[in-house]
């Protein structure tokens, strides 16, 4: 299945040095992640939203190697998986990386509105 | 034998369809080809070509009886598919509309209100929606190519409010916590009067549904709306929904603290918020800044009480894990005191443990209330806690300075009137308006105001239905009496907030004039009804005809009863909160008869509790006589001055069952 980065672009396919599935449970996998080069991060459907939570979770923790999104899920979740930390998407096999590439021509970002709110404030100010 | 039919609704316009064999589909059920057991197969095999979910989807085989040369199906719900509503016989089931029609310029176009106390928009907030119709066209002509299957588009659909029900799609559109300004009442009579049959319901969630949408056409309203700033962003779906709160928020007399100002923040924090997008199930927030609770926060996900601290500053009292459907439960509390900066961070980490341990394997057990209860309460604050401890010390923080930037973009309404006695004179002439007053008021904060409730249940009508026309009567009062703004109440009503006590008596007439004068807030016939049976797929039973009973059956009594909160949902989903009605009707199904059980002492205020079933349901037919039997005994049971809720709590169901059980 292609891969592509987070301008949907498609990329050399490397294998991840663990899965995590989405019942992982996070705060014992943390502290072992330190090092490693890709993450994946396992969606079984697109609508079982708990890799969102598992991505920003590990960001926060520190993570900065890369956190690949793998399983089923939708162009239309693109700029939400970028949001949370992803950097490389195994495409799944029904939606095709030009989809995803089309979904980022939209100028619009995830939770933007109350960013924008303080930007606006700011140059009104 | 079993005689079956097949049907589904049509993708484009979703009207109800009906298979007749080589002919293909059919709008009318008298025209589809009926198959026994044996044929069954064959037929469905020809009905559902691998393709099949290009034109026509929910395709299934359901049971009739043949009369006459006409086909009956036999099922309530497919009756009702067949012909349409069966509270609204004019408005036959089918296609009602062509697509082709040149409308008229948009309301907006011509008409703004600057004094409302809506969230002031700017472009950009403007292009954010016009974006968002645009992509949901897109996705629209995705699921027509096949780009996307129907099981993908659904939950895109529904982020979108767009549902799929009996007679054509559904558009819920959002009231972001129920302020409207006249301009935006009138953007929505324009969608009720071109995109729907005319008319629109006002429901528990301060959320606008139109019910006979084309999905063809559901770009167009939403593009239409976009320009008077309103939207069905999110009120659908696993998402953070629409932030409700108290109709009477920045007007009433009892508030300490606008609740508006944070459930804007919590609306813009959560609109595509990128984490919490796809959630184990649905998740409400309301939030109220009153010392009494309008909002009903103890029956939500997440419920915030405001108030202020010793030095006056507003803080914040959490609960989390309330909620109604099949299993009710009051919320528990999790925070008193949180300081404003720490709003979104204490929410962001409720839904972290949410998302990550919410149940996924079985929707019924999915909310976050079922989670707490079996985490149990304490481990689950200590989880919160936890995650909110945590997060990195800048995350999410609400500083001042955002809450200023979003506060600077609510006008602050100027109330310079002050009381000329004019109102107090015209009530001593006028029993009518004096009886409307009394009812249909509530204290203002400015000394020289009211706010005005405009009551949608007219005795024997469509409880939180208003026409086009009523809606534009309703926007050209809120301009000349309120500032232009208008308000939604969970209780199905609209408020005008800001009136002058000196225009009253004024705008009572014209309220006549229109026919939309009932005085009956909170009484027993200002009841609480979801749409049921007549309008959505779920439901087990109409709710609609059993309020219209009720009401025509107890309004000559209504005064003499006094304050009652009757809810009714035709379904255990509780989408007419009985669970919390003083006293509640549940309609489900026995055997293909519609029965309604009954619960007593309920309440969603500030004594929150979830009623109790009384006893075995009771047949549609005897409810009026039940709820009257109910109130004659009230009536006599009462002390001077007692609420049926009051004389619920001091002597329990035994004398009201008993009752109950004696009239059939
Ligand atoms: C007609 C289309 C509708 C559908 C398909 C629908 C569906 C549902 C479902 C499935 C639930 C149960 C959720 C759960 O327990 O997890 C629910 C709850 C609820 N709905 Fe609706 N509903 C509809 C209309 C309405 C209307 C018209 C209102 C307002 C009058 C409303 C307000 C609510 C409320 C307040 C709850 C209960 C609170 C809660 O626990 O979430 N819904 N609805
Ligand atoms: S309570 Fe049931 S019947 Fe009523 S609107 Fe909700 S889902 Fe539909």
């Amino acid at each position: 299945m292609p891969l592509i980065n987070a301008r949907a672009e498609e990329i050399s396919s490397t294998a991840p040095d663990v899965v995590l599935p989405p019942d992982v449970e996070l705060a014992a996998v943390l502290p072992t992640l330190g090092e490693l080069a890709v993450v994946a991060v396992e969606f079984p459907k697109f609508r079982d939203g708990r890799g969102f939570t598992i991505a920003r979770a590990i960001r926060q923790h520190g993570y900065q190697g890369d956190l690949r999104a793998t399983g089923h899920f939708l162009p239309e979740q693109f700029l939400f998986l970028i949001s949370c930390g992803f950097s490389s998407f195994e495409t799944p096999v029904e939606h095709e990386p030009a989809k995803f590439a089309a979904a980022l021509a939209k100028p619009r970002q995830p939770g933007q509105l109350l960013r924008r709110s303080l930007a606006r404030a700011r140059e009104v100010a | 034998m079993v005689l079956q039919v097949i049907t589904g609704n049509r993708l484009a316009d979703g009207v109800s369809v009906w298979f007749a064999g080589a002919n293909g589909w059919t709008e009318h059920v008298d025209q589809a080809c009926s198959y026994d057991d044996a044929g069954m197969e064959a037929a469905l095999a020809q009905a559902k070509p691998e393709d099949a979910e290009l034109r026509v989807v929910d395709i299934r085989a359901v049971e009739v009886t043949h009369e006459e040369g006409k086909l009956f199906p036999v099922a309530h719900r497919e009756q009702i598919r067949a012909r349409g509503p069966s509270v609204r016989t004019d408005l036959p089931a089918g296609v009602w509309r062509d697509g082709t029609a040149q409308l008229p310029p948009l309301p907006s176009s011509t008409s703004s209100s600057p004094f409302a106390g809506i969230y002031r928009y700017d472009e950009y907030d403007r292009d954010f929606l016009r974006q968002r119709a645009r992509e949901f066209g897109t996705m629209v002509e995705r699921r027509r190519k096949g780009e996307l299957s129907e099981d993908e588009f659904k939950p895109l659909r529904l982020m979108n409010g767009v549902y799929l029900q009996l007679h054509a799609y559904m558009l819920r559109i959002a009231i972001p916590y129920g302020v409207l300004s006249a301009t935006q009442l009138r953007q929505l009579a324009y969608v009720a009067r071109h995109y729907d049959r005319g008319y629109g319901h006002f429901t528990t969630r301060q959320n606008i549904q139109f019910n006979w949408l084309r999905l063809e056409d559901v770009p167009a309203a939403l593009a239409a709306l976009a320009e008077a700033d309103i939207h069905g962003i999110q009120t659908s779906g696993n998402c953070i929904r629409n932030t409700t709160t108290d109709e009477f928020a920045g007007a009433a007399a009892d508030e300490t603290v606008d609740p508006r100002l944070y459930a804007e923040i919590i609306r813009q924090w959560s609109t595509d918020h990128p984490e919490f997008t796809y959630l184990p199930r649905k998740f409400k927030i309301a939030i109220v800044g009153a010392g009494h609770d309008r909002a009903a926060v103890r029956v939500h996900d997440i419920g915030i009480e405001s108030y202020r601290n010793d030095v006056g500053e507003p803080v914040f009292r959490i609960f989390a894990g309330g909620g109604l459907g099949r299993t009710p439960y009051v919320a528990v509390k999790l925070r008193e005191n949180l300081p404003v900066p720490e709003l979104l961070r204490y929410c962001e980490a409720i839904l972290r443990v949410y998302n990550a341990l919410g149940r996924r394997d079985n929707m019924y057990k999915a909310r976050i209330k079922i989670l707490i209860r079996e985490m149990k309460p304490d481990a689950f604050i200590k989880m919160v806690e936890d995650e909110y401890a945590s997060l990195p010390a800048d995350y999410c923080l609400l500083t001042d300075e955002l809450v200023q930037a979003v506060a600077a973009r609510f006008p602050e309404p100027e109330l310079p009137r002050q009381d000329g006695g004019v109102l107090k004179a015209a009530m001593l002439d006028d029993r009518a308006l004096a009886r409307w007053v009394k009812q249909n008021t509530h204290p203002h904060k400015a000394s020289g105001y009211v706010s005005a409730v405009i009551s949608l249940k007219p005795v024997g009508g469509i409880a939180g239905d208003a026409s086009a026309d009523e809606m534009d009567v309703v926007a050209d009062l809120a301009d000349k009496y309120s500032l232009g703004e208008i308000r939604v109440s969970h209780v199905q009503n609209l408020v005008l907030p800001h009136v002058a006590k000196d225009d009253v008596p004024a705008l009572f007439k014209d309220l006549v004039k229109a026919g939309l004068a009932t005085d009956n807030i909170g009484l027993v016939t200002d009841i609480i009804a979801c749409p049921g049976m007549d309008y959505c797929a779920l439901a087990t039973a109409r709710s609609i005809p059993v309020a219209q009973r009720i009401a025509e059956r107890l309004a000559p009594k209504q005064h003499e009863i006094g304050t009652l909160h009757v809810n009714i949902s035709g379904c255990i989903n509780a989408c007419g909160h009985h669970h919390v009605g003083h006293i509640g009707l549940l309609g489900v199904d026995k055997n293909g008869e519609e029965v309604y059980q009954i619960t007593l002492g309920g309440a969603a205020d500030e004594k929150a509790a979830i009623g109790r079933i009384i006893g075995p349901a009771v047949p549609t037919a005897k409810v009026p006589d039940a709820i009257e039997a109910l109130m004659d005994a009230y009536l006599k049971l009462r002390e001077t001055g007692e609420r049926f809720i009051d004389t619920y709590r001091r002597l329990g169901a035994e004398p009201f069952k008993e009752v109950i059980y004696a009239t059939h």
